[in-house]
């Protein structure tokens, strides 16, 4: 159990120091990688402060990151708009996506917002597939622009967006609006007695959930140099962020990051045994979960009293 | 003639997403598990029958029969080391269990089906159909196949059916699944109760599994669409709702037919889907689900 | 004046149930009232109404003069109306300091940080209630009573005008219902307007003003508790009216081994005691009661004894310990209970839910006894192909007792069998029990509140209060010996 300030402290070291990374020695290859994983990491984060602190499972966080990455891809691709408009106005079509969907579904319950987020995506990929004479397809959409040629400046673009985003939704969900997101998403009825409106604070949780998803999305397909439905919108993409949340441990914020870094690093090391890296992963994150529930990092950030 | 292909082929494959739904339906009504390992269990069984019939000589008989069997045990070892640690484990808080069930169930179907694909590869692999030829209904050529798809779901649903009006055991099961408190206190071990449907679940996901074998081919791939597409027809027919998923199984099964022959097969599941959303925003409790 | 909170022909429906009907009453400035009614009256229903967690069909809630009724919750809160819930769920991830300072948060999503004054009204407040001690420990780690001075602060932190409390003393020791009453009475002092909802006029009477008191969803009664308690309608509700009933032959009741020995037993729920030290003995043959209040902790014994919950202590059923066995074993070995929420199956018949208790003897054995039940109760055969969940209540209570009895139990355990039931009900049933004490040799452990229905078949009663046996004796001593308690 650690304070938030020297959470904060502590988290804000990590990051300086995988800053410098790239001086270590480190090769390209392997840059690349924890480039993907940072970007990862934001996405599993994002959905960790929906499920861990508001209480709704998204199980569709590729549905945001997708509607992020192709309105930030399809805006350079066809008008030519510099990286630094394409970004942000992703990812503000991302929460904007993402209240038509949330405005209504958060007025079901239990499973039912986590299927509606699960058929948009569903349908988000058909759509991409019908209009593919735009979109690019299953093939996807070559971007003329890149953010950086250099695996280094790549790696430092990811490492700053994941840590800005993990210090502030940290620093978010130990604030007194993450203490009242947490009320709601535990007790909505008792939470609402207290005089707080639970839809608006989930409704804010998700905002923020489809800002950070759809910015790191926009950024992932500049970093890639192309947007496809495999990339970006693929359900196992989404799987693979929800995997990495609850690995990391729910609650944490931060876990989203370590459990992402694991995966793409456990993948990594597996390369030998080929296409079974898949199942050793898949296995080890099942044992985590029956035996570990509370993530990797369960132990030393959430609070539970003993 | 057009119509009429499209009345018989949507027919079988309708029967068969009702087989599989229905057991998917069906351990959700009794023990509130979503098992999104369904997809990689009907395609074990696909594909051990495709082995079993085809390199070890047994023959579509006996290929379908051992298919449907290690369907079974997938499913009992799913409840034996997923589901069930889950619903124990006094670590996981209650109101969490579910996302606990679906995330491991998910995990387990990922690890199954890269087992299917590290030995099998992920070629798609179609089963020794049980019956070969050809009919002609009103003019249509409809694979005689077809006709025995169709044949078998339904008679594999009449059992079912027959066992849960007809028999102690599966009274007791509907009986779980309307009250497991009330079902204690008549002693029944709740227990039984359970390995019971996840052994119905496994023969009726098996059957499904090794008849859409047979009729469009499977590959370890088509494990994420398989268990969405019996979510969606669960879920479109109420959530717990045996009569409610067959239903919509037909819905299902005829709107994808009907948009694969009249507009176009690469988006025969959009209008499912947009159904679904619909279904989920005005009655959240499915077309005959009770809330 | 006018009322802080105005409560006007208030009607709720479920379905075809109407759980609220025509409610009308108010609490003005500094006033305590008391709403009561047994399970099933409507009285939480009336307190999430007024709250806005559930809708209203008909009917007004004014707070201050104001209409809040359709409000959302939240609205109603900030309109100045606080929950004291009866089980809470803290935020169990933060400190009982930092579950204070919530309630005293602005609903705004742009205030990031709680300011200084915050942290010092939540230590205030704690100070109040009396966590002074504990205020960086996490919740999981507190007494339960702790966990109720919580709650209360968090309603104390809102500052509410109207203050609803729900079963402000359940699971509470003697002393810290001393206590909370202190705490509730400041209320009063400040100015509020408290609403105490309970199933009992007796836990509340030292505290209320006033007392409602409601019956089936409508009002029955209403005036100081001594008027309330001496009203016919209340005491025939909790009391149960004269039922006739033929005395029995005695039995012989000799000193042979008990069928049921229940040692020592003691049942926690999380951190609050259900059942303290609780023993009894039944004999062969032998019909007990054991009464209480509501919350007394009957259907925990019960239940302790159908091995449903975990226990302390040793209970033993024909000799043989039962722990370590399943509920459904001890129920096929014929100790077997009819709850006091029926359980029954509701989509399946009456005749598949009879079924279903006979499952476990031969199909011939099992007709007999279902004619033999449809002969007691003979409106079960009329209702044979019938969902269970489409009978009135009177029905489905005689239906989860001809299910019970269905097992042929040697030990049949009922429990509150009259609950929301009508007195020309009561009497069907009572005579029904009659019959099944004259003319078989079935042993029966039946809990009620309803001192009425439960004496006159009694050979023996026990009385259980707040966890605990406080009076054993023969049914005809009750009245003079414990009877004060049970109102």
């Amino acid at each position: 159990m650690m304070s938030t300030p020297k959470t904060l402290l502590g988290t804000a070291a990590v990051i300086a120091l995988m800053a410098l990374l790239p001086f270590a020695g480190v090769g390209g290859y392997v840059l690349g990688l924890m480039t993907s994983a940072l970007y990862f990491g934001v996405f599993a984060m994002g959905w960790d402060l929906l499920f861990g602190f508001a209480g709704e499972v998204n199980f569709g966080p590729s549905f945001l990151i997708g509607v992020g990455a192709y309105t930030a891809g399809l805006l350079n691709h066809y008008a030519h708009w510099p990286i630094i408009a394409c970004v942000p106005v992703g990812a503000l079509a991302a929460v904007v996506a993402g209240l038509l969907l949330a405005v209504p579904a958060l007025r079901l319950s239990g499973p039912y917002f986590g299927l509606v987020t699960l058929v948009a995506v569903l349908l988000l990929q058909n759509v991409i597939v019908i209009f593919a004479g735009f979109t690019g397809g299953e093939i996807g959409l070559d971007l003329p622009d890149v953010l950086a040629i250099s695996s280094r400046v790549n790696y430092w673009y990811a490492l700053g967006v994941a840590g800005i985003v993990a210090l502030g939704l940290f620093a978010l969900s130990r604030s007194a609006v993450g203490l009242i997101l947490q009320a709601s998403g535990q007790d909505a009825i008792e939470a609402a007695a207290l005089g707080f409106n639970v839809v608006r604070h989930k409704l804010a949780a998700f905002c923020i959930s489809a800002l950070v998803s759809g910015l790191a999305g926009a950024m992932l397909v500049f970093y890639l140099g192309t947007v496809s439905t495999d990339s970006v919108v693929d359900i196992s993409i989404g799987v693979q962020v929800i995997i990495a949340a609850v690995l990391g441990g729910r609650r944490t914020i931060l876990g989203g990051a370590v459990g992402a870094i694991f995966l793409i690093v456990a993948g990594e090391l597996l390369r030998p045994v080929g296409q079974l890296s898949t199942f050793i992963v898949s296995a080890f994150a099942l044992l985590v979960i029956l035996f570990f529930p509370g993530g990797l990092l369960g132990r030393f950030i959430v609070r539970e009293g003993a | 003639m057009k119509a009429l292909q499209i009345l018989i082929d949507g027919f079988a494959i309708s029967s068969l997403y009702a087989t599989g739904a229905i057991g998917f339906t069906l351990i959700f009504g009794v023990s509130g598990v979503l098992n999104l390992s369904h997809g990689s269990i009907m395609v074990t069984a696909a594909v051990v029958a495709w082995l079993v019939a085809g390199s070890f000589g047994a023959g579509p008989y006996g290929g379908a029969l051992i298919g449907v069997g290690a369907s079974v045990i997938v499913s009992l070892v799913t409840y034996g080391i997923v589901v069930r640690p889950i619903q124990k484990s006094r670590a996981i808080a209650r109101e969490e269990k579910e996302i606990f069930v679906l995330t491991g169930t998910l995990l387990w179907g990922i690890m199954v089906q890269e087992v299917i694909a590290y030995v099998f590869t992920n070629n798609p692999k179609t089963v020794l159909p049980l019956i070969g030829g050809v009919v002609n209904i009103l003019g249509v050529r409809t694979p005689r196949t077809e006709i025995a798809i169709a044949a078998i779901a339904w008679l594999a649903m009449g059992l079912l059916w027959l066992l849960v009006n007809r028999t102690r055991g599966g009274k007791a099961l509907m009986a779980a699944a309307i009250n497991p408190r009330g079902l204690t206190l008549c002693g029944f071990e709740l227990g039984s109760i359970h390995l019971l449907v996840w052994t119905i679940y496994g023969v009726l996901a098996g059957i499904a599994g090794v008849l859409l074998g047979s009729f469009l081919g499977v590959s370890s791939d088509n494990a994420g669409q398989l268990t969405a597409s019996a979510f969606s027809i669960v879920v479109l027919g109420g959530l717990g709702s045996v009569t409610g998923s067959l239903v919509a199984a037909y819905v299902v099964g005829y709107l994808e037919s009907l948009t694969a022959y009249l507009v176009n097969p690469s988006i025969r599941t959009v209008p499912v889907l947009l159904l679904l959303v619909i279904v989920v925003y005005l009655r959240p409790q499915g077309l005959l689900g009770r809330r | 004046m006018t009322a802080l909170l105005e409560v006007e022909g208030l009607t709720k429906r479920f379905g075809g149930l109407v759980a609220v009907k025509d409610v009308s009453f108010s609490v003005r400035s500094g006033e305590i009232v008391g709403l009561i009614g047994p399970n099933g009256s409507g009285k939480s229903t009336v307190m999430k109404l007024v709250m806005g967690i559930e809708k209203p069909n008909t009917g007004s809630v004014r707070i201050e003069g104001e209409e809040v009724a359709g409000w959302p919750t939240h609205r109603i809160a900030r309109a100045g109306v606080g929950l004291v819930f009866q089980h809470s769920r803290p935020l169990h991830r933060q400190t009982v300091l930092e579950n204070i300072m919530l309630a005293l948060l602005p609903d705004s999503l742009l205030r990031l940080r709680a300011g200084r004054e915050v942290v010092e009204r939540a230590r205030a407040i704690a100070r109040r209630v009396g966590l002074a001690n504990v205020l960086d420990r996490f919740p999981a780690t507190l007494p339960f009573a702790d966990l109720r001075r919580m709650e209360l602060a968090r309603a104390v932190a809102r500052d509410p005008k109207v203050v609803l409390v729900d079963e402000p003393f359940a699971g509470l020791t003697a002393a810290e219902v001393a206590d909370f009453s202190a705490l509730i009475r400041t209320f009063r002092e400040a100015g509020h307007a408290v609403l105490l909802v309970d199933h009992n006029v007796k836990g509340v009477a030292a505290l209320v003003d006033r007392i409602f008191a409601m019956y089936l969803g409508e009002r029955i009664a209403e005036g100081s508790a001594e008027e309330v308690m001496r009203d016919e309608t209340v005491r025939r509700v909790y009391l149960g009216g004269e039922i006739a009933h033929a005395s029995r032959p005695a039995r012989a009741t000799t000193d042979e081994a008990p069928l049921l020995e229940v040692s020592d037993v003691s049942v926690f729920y999380g951190k609050a005691q259900a059942l303290e030290n609780v023993s009894l003995r039944i004999r062969k043959g032998e019909f007990v009661s054991v009464v209480g209040l509501n919350g007394a902790g009957k259907t925990t014994l019960f239940n302790a004894i159908s091995g449903l919950v975990p226990y302390q202590g040793s209970i033993a059923f024909a000799a043989r310990r039962l722990a370590g066995r399943s509920a459904a074993t001890i129920a096929r070995q014929g100790l077997v209970q009819c709850p006091e929420s029926r359980e029954l199956f509701g989509d399946m018949t009456v005749r598949e839910n009879l079924e279903l208790g006979g499952q476990h003897q031969s199909p011939g054995s099992m007709a007999e006894r279902r004619d033999w039940l449809y002969s007691l109760f003979p409106i079960l055969r009329e209702r044979e192909g019938q969902a269970a969940r489409t009978l009135s209540g009177g029905e489905q209570q005689m239906l989860a007792i001809a299910r019970a009895l269905m097992m042929r139990p040697q030990l049949l355990i009922l429990d509150e069998p009259t609950l929301g039931l009508a007195p020309v009900i009561l009497e069907l049933l009572s005579r029904a029990l009659e019959t099944l004490r004259n003319t078989t040799d079935i042993t029966v452990l039946l809990g009620e509140q309803n001192v009425t229905f439960a004496l006159p078949h009694a050979d023996r009663v026990y009385v259980l209060e707040h966890a605990r046996i406080v009076w054993e004796g023969a049914p005809d001593r009750l009245a003079e010996e414990a009877g004060a308690g049970l109102l």
